[in-house]
């Protein structure tokens, strides 16, 4: 079975956008990988004219909220960086336990990756001199700011609705049979940039095979 | 063609439902009646997930009326589902044609295809008739659960979702709507509306010999509209209101009755009937036919079934489809379906085996010529309008013309003419009496009234079930066979693929057509209701202008109240034991009556009156 990737194109967001971008994406992405009987969520996102579809899982919704706290925590201390955020779906292949640990092999079968490019000086910026700002030309940076985000609005629904959909659609040979029931039927998991700090990626990916998602793991 | 020669196939049931799930995730987006209330996301109780929700474990909620029968309506899975959003809009035009139909005070409306949907089995020409294995089944469906999600997801990304998001606001009037129209084929748009559209294409899924496909064409933006909402309408005064038979019993509808209120099935009082295609084949439609129910009702009167008259009564908005007046035998009442126990196999259709065999629905409906095939009539349109504006049809006079269902319903307006010592038994009478005569009728009027007294749809029918105390026929009737069904089927979930058996819905559609049969023909005999219930009312007048069969008592004296009003001679006579002869003397009138009425109507009475003089007289 082979891995399919797919990139979403890069999108520049600022640092109080990050929540609501990958909002859309993630819950977007599970959607259509949880293939297990659900209700379907419309959500209102609360910063774009952009209504996105959450699976229902209340499990799933937890996770991903934890996973966009921790990519904002690691934003946070390493600013102005493009980062990266990697949403895999895999196989769990039980290898035989040998005498020193119970071997849980992953076999990654679709793998998402998220660009974001967060721009966070022009806010620290304005929060530091925010009166002067405000003083010398408030429109302007009003006007700028709605043309931006007006910007990043259609480049997410662009994403969203070019790119999501239309990888899920055009790529459906990989998947491999639904193990689970209800809701998010493939054990998935979110990996955060570890570019500069190896041993925070490895503590999420310790932290995952240890405390699997329930109906991870059939 | 397997396809369509076997419904038994998993495939093809895989390929119909594909396409009823495909249109309720359409609709469920686009139309604000027809949209289930409960997207929270919650499956929790399990008892509210449906047969219907398990089909590519996407749980919407309650299918609506009318789309089941639009089940009925496609009955040929080859035929493309071309689905149709129409944003009805103001539009300020000197154009004659309009100003003419403009009321004062308002622009004509315009209508505008926004998107256009199509669903579609592909498949070739030349097809060698198969089974299909089941792992390739079990891919088709597997892949067309993905694409649903992703028609689900691509519904609230493009523009269209907007608009539905504001008229889904129950606090505002629009100047604006959104109607929708169904139908197998549909005219290509002009070269100016194919450049102000933009289409996408999902990618197909392999569903051999052929595949499903879904596309869309639909306008990007959706500013060129003055599209905003509106102060609220006042209510209107509809000042040429025809009544019902209850209301009027000697009245007898023909077709000089042209007195359907025009405002009740309007959008805010525009129409363009002009512009309306009025036929059209394997087609159904919300709204769009307006001109349908002015001619619709010339027709009333004599052979049509009875519940031809039932958007009479101001009840909906949309105009019911142009061929409205063809027999309901492919139409299900929705029901309150048991909660099902969560499936064992994690995607799996919900089939189910069944021990009754039931009649194909292709083969049945395919013996209808293509071209000029009768169009499935759907005699209760729920769809595509807002019901707020329906309130001001349905202010307490117009209640009053709704028949009595249930001892609890009164119809003061009959009562009112009588002494008031006579209208309690005139009004039981006339529940076990004109109730019973009234069923054919009533059970369509008290489930519209259901419909306009509920905003949420759920459980109508279970409404209508136990407020009627006359005996049922047709929808109540089925509804709780069908319920009764579904509860035997759900209780028999087994691997899909594995069994080659009849599905739930497809039996309980087709249990229904066979009983449609007999439900045509109890649909026909309300036609000769109608001049019963003219016979009715002629009974009445006589029974209020019958002599007493005691000179000191009144026909009430078996109403609790009028003992409680305290008249001694009445509450004395209770204990005089009556005569023989009095009896006979009483049976002798009644015979006159009933020459008389047959005379009259030339029908037959119902004998209850014969068997029943005790009624009156406690």
């Amino acid at each position: 079975m082979n891995c399919e990737v797919c990139h979403l194109k890069e999108l520049d967001v600022e640092h109080f956008e990050i929540r609501e971008v990958l909002r859309c994406i993630l819950h977007t992405i599970v959607f259509h990988r949880a293939l297990g009987l659900i209700r379907p969520k419309d959500i209102d996102s609360e910063l774009f004219d952009i209504t996105y579809v959450q699976c229902g899982d209340a499990e799933v919704e937890k996770k991903i909220e934890e996973k966009i706290d921790q990519f904002i925590g690691w934003v946070e201390k390493h600013p102005n960086k493009k980062s990266q955020i990697c949403l895999s779906f895999y196989e769990v292949k039980n290898k035989q336990a040998t005498w020193f640990s119970n071997k849980i092999e992953r076999l990654y079968w679709e793998q998402w990756y998220i660009n974001l490019n967060v721009a966070q000086h022009p806010k620290a910026h304005s929060s530091k001199s925010h009166h002067s700002k405000m003083v010398v030309d408030p429109g302007e940076s009003t006007l700028e700011r709605g043309v931006r985000r007006a910007t990043l609005e259609a480049a997410l629904r662009e994403v969203l609705l070019f790119q999501i959909i239309k990888f899920v659609n055009e790529k459906r040979d990989h998947i491999p049979p639904v193990p689970n029931h209800e809701g998010v039927s493939f054990p998935y998991e979110i990996a955060l940039p570890s570019s500069s700090d190896s041993s925070f990626g490895m503590d999420m990916f310790k932290r995952m095979l240890q405390t699997g998602h329930p109906t991870m793991l059939s | 063609m397997a396809l369509q020669n076997n419904p038994q196939s998993e495939s093809g049931r895989i390929i119909s439902q594909f396409l009823l799930k495909s249109l309720h995730i359409v609709l469920d987006s686009r139309i604000p009646s027809l949209r289930t209330h409960d997207h929270s996301g919650d499956l929790t109780p399990v008892s509210r997930v449906r047969k219907s929700d398990k089909w590519f474990n996407l749980a919407l909620g309650e299918r609506r009326a009318a789309l089941e029968n639009l089940n009925f309506w496609h009955r040929n899975v080859m035929d493309p589902m071309i689905i149709d959003l129409i944003l009805v809009h103001e539009e300020s035009t000197s154009s004659a044609v309009d100003a003419l139909y403009a009321t004062s005070g308002m622009d004509a409306s315009a209508e505008t295809v926004i998107e256009r949907w199509i669903v579609q089995y592909e498949s070739p020409r030349t097809m060698v008739p198969h089974l299909l294995e089941n792992p390739a089944s079990y891919r088709t469906y597997k892949k067309s659960i993905i694409l649903l999600r992703s028609l689900y997801s691509t519904l609230r990304l493009l523009p269209a979702y907007r608009i539905f998001r504001q008229l889904c606001l129950s606090n505002q009037a629009h100047n604006f709507d959104l109607i929708y129209k169904v139908s197998s084929f549909s005219e290509p748009f002009s070269r100016a509306e194919e450049d102000a559209m933009k289409h996408y294409s999902f990618a197909p899924v392999e569903a051999p010999p052929g595949r499903l496909c879904i596309s869309v064409t639909y306008r990007p933006t959706l500013s060129d509209f003055n599209l905003e909402p509106s102060a609220l309408l006042p209510p209107q005064i509809i000042t040429d209101y025809v009544g019902s038979p209850a209301t009027d019993p000697l009245k007898v509808f023909s077709g000089t009755d042209k007195g359907v209120p025009s405002t009740s099935f309007t959008l805010r009082g525009t129409r363009s009937p002009s512009s309306i295609p009025f036929q059209r084949p394997h087609s159904w439609t919300s709204g769009i036919h307006r001109a349908a129910p002015f001619t619709q009702n010339h027709h009333l009167g004599g052979s049509p079934p009875a519940y031809r008259t039932s958007p009479l009564p101001s009840d909906y908005s949309t105009s019911p489809p142009d061929f409205y007046g063809h027999k309901i035998h492919g139409y299900r009442p929705p029901t309150h379906k048991k909660g099902n126990s969560v499936d064992e196999d994690p995607l799996s259709p919900p089939f189910s085996s069944s021990p009754t065999p039931s009649p194909p629905t292709y083969n049945l409906l395919q013996n209808h010529p293509r071209s000029g095939s009768a169009p499935v009539s759907i005699p209760l349109p729920m769809m595509g309008r807002n019901h707020r504006h329906l309130t001001p049809n349905f202010s307490d006079p117009n209640r009053h013309s709704l028949p009595p269902m249930s001892p609890r319903s009164t119809r003061p307006d009959l009562s009112s003419q009588e002494s008031p010592s006579g209208s309690r038994s005139f009004r039981k009478t006339d529940m076990l009496k004109a109730g019973e005569l009234y069923s054919g009728l009533t059970n369509l009027y008290s489930g519209q009234k259901v419909f306009k007294d509920s905003k949420d749809d759920s459980g109508r029918f279970s409404g209508l079930v136990s407020s009627s105390g006359s005996p049922k026929i047709g929808f109540s009737r089925s509804s709780s066979r069908l319920s009764f069904q579904d509860d035997l089927d759900d209780c028999d979930f087994s691997y899909p693929f594995a069994v080659d058996d009849v599905d739930t819905s497809d039996t309980q559609n087709r249990s229904l057509e066979g009983k449609g049969t007999s439900e045509s023909n109890s649909q026909v005999l309300p036609s000769s209701r109608k001049s019963q219930d003219a016979a009715v009312g002629v009974l009445v007048h006589m029974l209020r202008t019958a002599p007493p069969l005691r000179q000191d008592h009144s026909y009430s004296f078996h109403s609790p109240k009028s003992e409680i009003e305290g008249e001694a001679s009445a509450s004395s006579g209770f204990f005089v034991p009556r005569r023989t002869a009095d009896a006979l003397a009483e049976l002798r009138s009644y015979r006159e009556m009933k020459n008389l009425l047959l005379s009259q109507s030339g029908t037959r009475l119902v004998n209850k009156e014969e068997s029943k003089p005790a009624a009156f007289v406690g």
